[in-house]
């Protein structure tokens, strides 16, 4: 009897010092309670440095608030079918909250409300969809952003000039926004005259002969305002090609591959950075808020800076225009 | 596994019901066992528990500052390469030799070769001009490097070292690479003449982003780098800092000396860990987040929580059955005990246990022995009382009767009845000789009806023919046995109480048979009879006292079933003005009897 009763006893104490060092690892990892939130940050592309910089936001908030992240990106950003597909393939793999970029205005809407059905926030970065249940919309407010070009073209240019503007898609809501904000600063000078409005499609290429073939058909033209990255440094090439160099300048945006040599060569006069690691870090950091039930604001401007030639040193624009991507 | 637990609980939980009364000698151990073991085990666990978190706190900031002192000591290597760089380009331009600045252009790029944390070394005039570069770009168009910060430090303070905050360097065409860059002033020989020239050394900045990238400080902390004004050198998240999401308590670092501080952060607690580098009057700060450094302390606070728990329970268990072991034997003997006392006295202690408890158990059973013993001498004693009361009350009987019987014999003599006397007195005599009977309490049935009709006949002629009697029995039941004068107080009764009161001749019949294999007597009067409750009474104790004969009859029913058991003796069947009939059951004996 005594000794059954102590087999039973040691049964017992083994079976509470195996549970206890199970409760042990639960503990340590209710130590950290984010842990568990699974955030998806899906981008327009994962090509450019403006990209990776965003990537870089990302997971910089990922490492400081420890949640699972996982940041994914269609190889172009004109494949929208593929980044539904991404947004999709979340929902099924039952994250926490999506972080969107889109790639399209109206064709990502229903897959992200689908989401949204599930019961997962979305929550869009840098380019929106036409869509009230979205969480927040982290991005450069265009407008704003455009309105310092405007101001910077007026700057350079004076207030008599011929322009032309490259923008890059027709309809899209960024390009829709800049194209506002231009017009919000030449309208208050009469004797600035638009003389075109291209559409680069986001191509290096494109934009370079659409400048060109611009430049035969109004050689009249004093200044060209660039709508984004892409569209920039094709007039820029442009510009060299023709050896135009001082004679059309040039307003820009963005900061990819070689503008900043443009830049420096003077063959770009001033150019409109945003903040894209800002919109990576806030983008998780307000997506975690979502899921914690913290309320944040509709919208949020992650800022824009404008850059020329004498200020692209200071330490503060350094780190701007030549981020560490690794 | 819960299923083994639950039925683990319920095993104990069923076993706590079962043994577990309060007050019982085992809960009163259980429960003080219990109490000394809490608190010996909780105030272990306390005193363990504090001195861990000390040392977890104590270890948790020398390894914080021992990581800061390892960033330090790389920082400090690094900063002197950059040096001994600089002095190799002093050497190499004091040297007289005329082409000078081509083997010092060759030691430069071997220089560069070997050690990759080098981005560029570079020589400019006084006036700004290049005199050499390691690198193979061309220098920008219309760059002024009087206006660069390194150059106009070393014009200021020509005889300092300077390091620069890491910047981009803007000299080159098509490269825009972070470095640090440390300038300082060295003669060049110029043709024997020694000329004030600038040295610039750029050093990848890669390389400290990751000295201070690659320092973990649990999972959150991180290292950042200022300098004496407080301008962020290094900091991981130095966009944050710029776009002002992130905010860093510089200027506490920057009037602090080195050392580790507690503080808090948006409602987290942080220890600040500050460090100053050599040369440059750097600092190295280490931020690390307190929550991660206490984890361990939260394990150990887990852990030694449930062992405190296990081991309550476990010796609370183990003090269950030690307390049951030794309060078994007892419970055994107190139920033993009980039945005791319930009167069952065939009782042997068999309890193994304790000496203690064995001596109780022998001594139980020795008691036990003795009780009993003592119960049957006493009820030997009073039986031995009661016989003895008996014989007592039998004496008594004579003396009363025999006075009566004289004076009716005196008053017959006076009135010179001669035949009559005579009858009487050999009545009398009869009577007597049966009654003591050489001294034997069992008599003959026959000599027992002999003596039942010497009385008749004497209380026929005192009663001068108020009765009449018969005496019948069969032959063979005359020599069967009986105690001496049972039916005599029956004949007694019968007269007083039946006969004597009736106006009529009255008549009474003795038999003797046997009946359902026993020994039937029967005394039946024809007389006045006695009420039911008089019959009742008459054998019952109640009587004793009340009506006088009634003692003779109840003395012969106790003498009866005293002797041969409670199957035998009286029984009264009597009805008012019809008559009365006692039967006297005795057992068929043959031989005499004690």
């Amino acid at each position: 009897m005594i000794i059954k009763v102590s087999i039973l006893l040691i049964q017992i104490v083994l079976l509470l010092v195996i549970n206890t060092g199970c409760m042990g690892q639960v503990n340590s990892i209710s130590n950290n309670p984010q842990k568990d939130i699974k955030v998806e940050v899906i981008l327009k592309t994962s090509e450019n440095d403006f990209w990776k910089n965003v990537r870089m936001g990302a997971d910089a908030a990922g490492k400081e608030f420890s949640v699972d992240l996982s940041i994914n990106s269609p190889l172009n950003e004109s494949d929208v079918e593929d980044q539904i597909r991404l947004v999709n393939n979340a929902i099924e793999r039952k994250v926490d909250v999506i972080v969107l970029a889109a790639c399209d205005f109206k064709k990502l809407v229903s897959v992200s409300e689908k989401a949204v059905d599930a019961g997962i926030p979305v929550i869009i970065i840098d380019s929106t969809i036409d869509s009230t249940r979205v969480s927040t919309f982290i991005a450069t407010d265009n407008k704003e952003a455009a309105i310092k070009a405007g101001n910077k073209l007026v700057e350079i240019a004076g207030v008599e000039c011929n322009i032309a503007i490259m923008s890059f898609v027709k309809g899209a809501a960024t390009s829709n926004e800049r194209q506002e904000g231009i017009y919000d600063v030449i309208k208050k000078y009469p004797k600035i005259h638009v003389l075109g409005i291209r559409y680069s499609l986001s191509d290096e290429v494109i934009a370079e002969k659409l400048t060109k073939d611009l430049l035969i058909k109004h050689p009249n033209i004093n200044a060209i305002v660039a709508l984004n990255g892409p569209s920039t440094m094709g007039t820029a090439k442009a510009i060299e090609e023709l050896n135009l160099i001082g004679k059309v300048k040039i307003v820009g945006f963005d900061n990819i591959n070689g503008e900043i040599d443009y830049l420096e060569d003077n063959a770009i006069q001033g150019i409109i950075i945003q903040n894209p690691y800002n919109m990576g870090y806030l983008g998780v950091k307000n997506a975690i808020d979502v899921v914690n039930k913290v309320s944040i604001a509709k919208t949020i401007n992650t800022g824009s800076t404008v850059i020329d030639r004498s200020v692209m040193y200071l330490p503060e624009n350094q780190k701007l225009l030549f981020p560490f991507i690794k | 596994m819960n299923i083994k637990i639950k039925k683990a609980l319920k095993v104990i939980s069923e076993v706590l019901y079962k043994t577990f009364k309060f007050g019982s000698l085992q809960s009163i151990i259980t429960i003080y066992f219990a109490i000394i073991i809490i608190l010996v085990i909780v105030f272990m666990s306390a005193v363990i528990y504090s001195k861990f978190v000390k040392t977890v706190d104590n270890n948790a900031l020398v390894s914080t500052s021992q990581t800061i002192n390892q960033v330090n000591r790389n920082l400090q290597y690094y900063l002197q390469g950059m040096n001994e760089v600089s002095n190799t380009v002093a050497e190499q331009l004091n040297s007289p030799s005329s082409n000078a600045i081509q083997k010092a252009k060759d030691v430069f790029k071997m220089t560069i070769t070997l050690r990759k944390d080098i981005e560029s070394i570079a020589v400019f005039t006084e006036g700004g001009d290049m005199l050499l570069s390691t690198s193979n770009l061309n220098l920008k168009k219309g760059l002024n490097v009087k206006q660069e910060d390194w150059f106009k430090k070393v014009i200021k303070q020509p005889g300092k070292i300077n390091f620069s905050s890491p910047h981009v360097q803007n000299l080159y065409r098509g490269e825009h690479r972070w470095v640090v860059s440390l300038s300082k002033e060295v003669k060049y020989n110029k043709n024997g003449k020694m000329v004030r020239v600038i040295a610039l050394v750029d050093m990848k900045f890669t390389a400290i982003d990751e000295l201070c990238h690659l320092i973990e400080l649990g999972k959150k902390g991180y290292v950042y780098i200022i300098n004496t004004n407080g301008i962020i050198i290094y900091h991981p998240q130095q966009q944050l800092i710029y776009s002002g999401l992130k905010n860093e308590k510089v200027d506490f670092a920057v009037n602090n000396d080195d050392g580790s501080y507690i503080q808090n952060n948006n409602g987290e607690k942080t220890v600040m860990t500050i460090k100053t580098v050599g040369y440059t009057g750097w600092k190295i700060v280490g931020i690390s987040y307190y929550n991660e450094m206490v984890t361990s302390k939260k394990e150990i606070y887990y852990f030694i929580t449930s062992a405190v728990a296990i081991s309550i329970l476990v010796l609370f268990v183990m003090s269950l059955i030690i307390s049951a072991r030794i309060s078994l034997p007892i419970k055994k003997l107190e139920k033993l005990m009980a039945r005791v006392e319930k009167g069952e006295l065939d009782i042997y202690a068999d309890i193994k246990g304790e000496n203690e408890v064995k001596q109780l158990s022998k001594t139980f059973n020795s008691m036990i022995y003795r009780i009993k013993n003592l119960m049957d001498e006493n009820s030997k004693e009073q039986e031995a009382k009661r016989k003895s009361e008996i014989k007592a009350l039998q004496a008594q009987i004579n003396p009363h009767f025999l006075y009566n019987t004289l004076d009716s014999i005196v008053w017959m003599a006076e009135n010179e009845e001669t035949k009559g006397v005579i009858t009487m007195v050999i009545a009398l005599a009869n009577l007597f000789r049966t009654s003591i009977s050489r001294g034997k309490e069992i008599i003959k049935i026959k000599d027992e009806l002999e003596n039942a009709r010497s009385y008749l006949v004497i209380q026929q002629m005192r009663y001068t023919d108020k009765f009449d009697y018969i005496i019948k029995a069969d032959e063979d039941v005359l020599d069967y046995r009986t105690f001496k004068i049972v039916l005599q107080p029956i004949i007694e009764n019968s007269i007083y109480h039946g006969i004597k009161r009736m106006v009529d001749r009255g008549m009474i019949k003795v038999t003797a048979e046997i009946k359902d294999d026993k020994l039937l007597l029967q005394v039946i009067d024809n007389g006045m009879g006695m009420s039911k409750e008089t019959v009742e009474s008459m054998l019952s104790n109640e009587s004793k006292g009340k009506i006088s004969s009634g003692i003779g009859v109840k003395n012969v029913h106790e003498r009866i079933q005293l002797y041969f058991g409670n199957e035998y003796g009286l029984e009264i069947e009597s009805e008012l003005e019809v008559g009365t009939c006692v039967k006297i059951w005795l057992p068929k004996l043959k031989e005499e009897v004690g």
